[in-house]
């Protein structure tokens, strides 16, 4: 119970934003809009998943937002020059996996610090894009919007894999010799190596795999919709990194749980919907959300400081 | 620390030197593509366009130097800069009033940077990240995300596109802040306390310095300055926006790491941070004047950084090397 304590307390700051929305704007509830919401946020969970993975090993990657930008750019142009949906999918996934691997070599084959790597990374990309194309919207062929299926169908089915892969990848964290092989390196890498882990390794790889989640988020994104927006993903980095950060995972790395990302998600996804019921205006978003950073990492500082003092 | 080397053969192989090479290089480079880059307007623009890059770098580098990072600089300048504008327009204070306020909003907001990072020690980084999203959130709130404020005074907008004895309006308060904080760092035992902290937080702690202190100074002034910076951004615009100064830490950090100091904190030097801004204003205002696009300058620049990284990486590999090679060396002489 301890244990999951910063997770539990989430849940139920979820719970109780629910419960304010059930009293005084009960229009949320309504089923349509609600699977929307879900179906919009299928894409960013995806990207929290890992975005908590390179966290948790006391990194961070700043640079999804671009690397998702450039993901839907291409998978749309792949499309829309004939190639079947499922071999877009994988060159979508192919693409992030290979701009993580860049920074995983920048970062952990260079010993760079993460922060000022994927900074960089992220101008180039973005910028890059804005070159060539210019800002043009990418159209897609018929067939290509939800999956081919009915709108209903399409949605459940982006919300499915999201869910599946949370499951997946909460067990594999918990359960497999790779998951924990990232909470020991992100606690304290000297201690893993002398484990026998690999770190730099280790550090490569949750950044290439992180790259990897980005394109099929990319991907579940631009199934959505008829065109794909070369802005699309722009403010991405910032949304996954609150979510993981509120839900429970720590900075210093080591710490956090994949379930905790997705109540951290819920709740700030909870949010902007919540503005517009509340008739607040949609325009204090952004400041919500940083100060509701803000507020995660100033009571996890609080509390391991309350821990030290009683520790000695 | 930085081992004292003397002699000219190597001072010639200082980073910085190498820089002030790189950055003549570029000047030639671009004044043989472009016929109007070398002239003397034309560098005017050049020292016009870079002074707010100019002053967040200069801000950022005791920042850096301490191993901490300023994230938020960007943000900060769009949100003076609309607060300026709201002090001007919508309580009808006088230029000077208005500039006095923002400079005070300035400093409390890199004070709370400052609290934030020294009190509860929370790392920089994820803090800065969320005062980044929070100061433009509230840019972006108070104007809605529309509102713009124009129709300043033709004596305010002086300091930011005429010329005052000949240089352009804004050029001497770059210098001050320049020279104050070459000062700072070089001449000044606060200087020395930077790189102390910044090479060996604990270290410098048990030593009894200030470590908190030391720190939150340099955020407090890093947000004055960055008010100072939205104050001539908007003279030199003649506007102010939500999106005022949007990714202008980037700027920043890049000239700052450019200019050889470590991102890890511990060394480096603000001559060498100038060197870094001319750098990257070279290469932007030369580009432009070769009519490449904008968005092509600035991907070069993200490049730049990730060269600029790699390269600091290298002095440390020598010295391991030539550590390795002593070693070698001096096994068969002691036995």
């Amino acid at each position: 119970m301890k244990k999951y304590f910063r997770e539990l307390s989430v849940a139920g700051a979820l719970i109780v934003v629910l419960l304010a929305l059930a009293v005084f704007a009960p229009a949320f509830f309504q089923p349509q809009p609600l699977l929307s919401l879900l179906t919009r946020e299928a894409p960013t969970l995806v990207v929290a998943c890992g975005m908590a993975l390179v966290i948790i090993c006391r990194q961070i990657d700043i640079s999804v937002g671009s690397q998702f930008a450039v993901c839907s750019v291409t998978a749309g142009l792949l499309a829309a020059k004939g190639l079947p949906l499922p071999l877009t999918f994988l060159a979508s996934v192919a693409i992030g996996a290979g701009m993580g691997m860049l920074n995983g070599l920048l970062v952990a084959g260079l010993r760079l610090p993460s922060i000022v790597v994927t900074l960089a990374t992220m101008v180039t990309w973005r910028e890059a894009l804005r070159w060539l194309r210019q800002g043009q919207f990418v159209n897609l062929p018929d067939g290509t919007q939800w999956l081919g299926l009915s709108q209903p169908a399409g949605q459940w089915t982006l919300i499915v894999t999201a869910i599946i892969l949370l499951v997946a990848l909460a067990l594999a964290t918990k359960h497999l010799t790779a998951g924990r092989f990232i909470y020991a390196v992100g606690t304290d890498a000297e201690a893993a190596r002398l484990a026998g882990i690999r770190p730099q390794l280790t550090t490569f790889c949750v950044f290439a795999f992180l790259g990897a989640l980005v394109g099929l988020a990319a991907m579940m994104n631009v199934v959505q919709s008829p065109q794909v927006d070369p802005k699309s993903g722009s403010g991405l980095e910032l949304k996954v990194i609150a979510a993981a950060v509120v839900g429970g995972v720590a900075i210093a790395g080591g710490r956090g749980n994949l379930l905790g990302v997705f109540a951290g998600l819920l709740l700030l996804a909870c949010i902007s919907p919540a503005l517009t019921h509340l008739r607040v205006e949609a325009y204090w978003e952004k400041a919500i959300q940083g100060a509701i950073i803000l507020l995660a990492v100033v009571a996890d500082g609080v509390r391991s400081r309350k821990q030290s003092h009683s520790h000695g | 620390m930085k081992t004292a080397k003397h002699g000219f053969k190597a001072s010639l192989l200082r980073h910085e030197t190498i820089l002030l090479f790189v950055v003549v290089l570029e000047w030639l480079y671009f004044n043989s593509v472009g016929p109007r880059f070398g002239s003397v307007d034309n560098t005017f623009n050049i020292l016009r366009h870079s002074v707010e890059i100019g002053l967040l770098a200069l801000v950022m580098t005791p920042i850096i130097l301490m191993g901490g990072i300023d994230l938020s600089v960007g943000s900060l300048l769009g949100l003076c800069a609309i607060l300026f504008g709201k002090f001007w327009r919508d309580m009808d204070m006088p230029i000077p009033l208005a500039a006095a306020c923002t400079l005070g909003v300035g400093a409390l907001a890199g004070g709370l940077n400052a609290s934030l990072v020294t009190w509860l020690r929370l790392p920089p980084l994820i803090v800065t990240l969320g005062t980044f999203s929070l100061f433009r959130g509230l840019a972006e709130a108070i104007t809605r995300g529309v509102d713009t404020f124009t129709n300043f005074p033709a004596s305010f907008l002086f300091l930011g596109q005429e010329r005052w004895l000949g240089i352009p309006a804004q050029a001497p308060i770059f210098i001050v802040v320049a020279v104050g904080i070459w000062l700072l760092v070089h001449r000044t035992t606060f200087g020395r306390s930077f790189r102390a902290i910044g090479f060996a937080p604990e270290g410098a702690r048990y030593a009894g310095m200030p470590v908190e202190r030391r720190l939150a100074m340099a955020y407090v002034l890093a947000g004055i300055v960055a008010a100072v910076a939205a104050i001539i951004y908007t003279s030199r615009l003649g506007q102010a926006k939500a999106d005022a100064g949007m990714g202008y830490e980037l700027f920043a950090i890049t000239a700052v790491v450019l200019g050889g100091t470590s991102i890890f904190g511990g060394i480096g030097s603000v001559h060498g941070t100038l060197l870094g801004v001319a750098a990257v204003a070279i290469l932007k205002n030369g580009l432009f004047q070769a009519r490449q696009p904008e968005e092509f300058a600035d991907m070069l620049t993200g490049v730049l950084l990730i060269l600029a990284l790699a390269s600091s990486l290298i002095p440390k590999m020598l010295a391991s090397l030539k550590a390795r090679r002593q070693t070698s060396f001096t096994k068969p002489i002691s036995t």
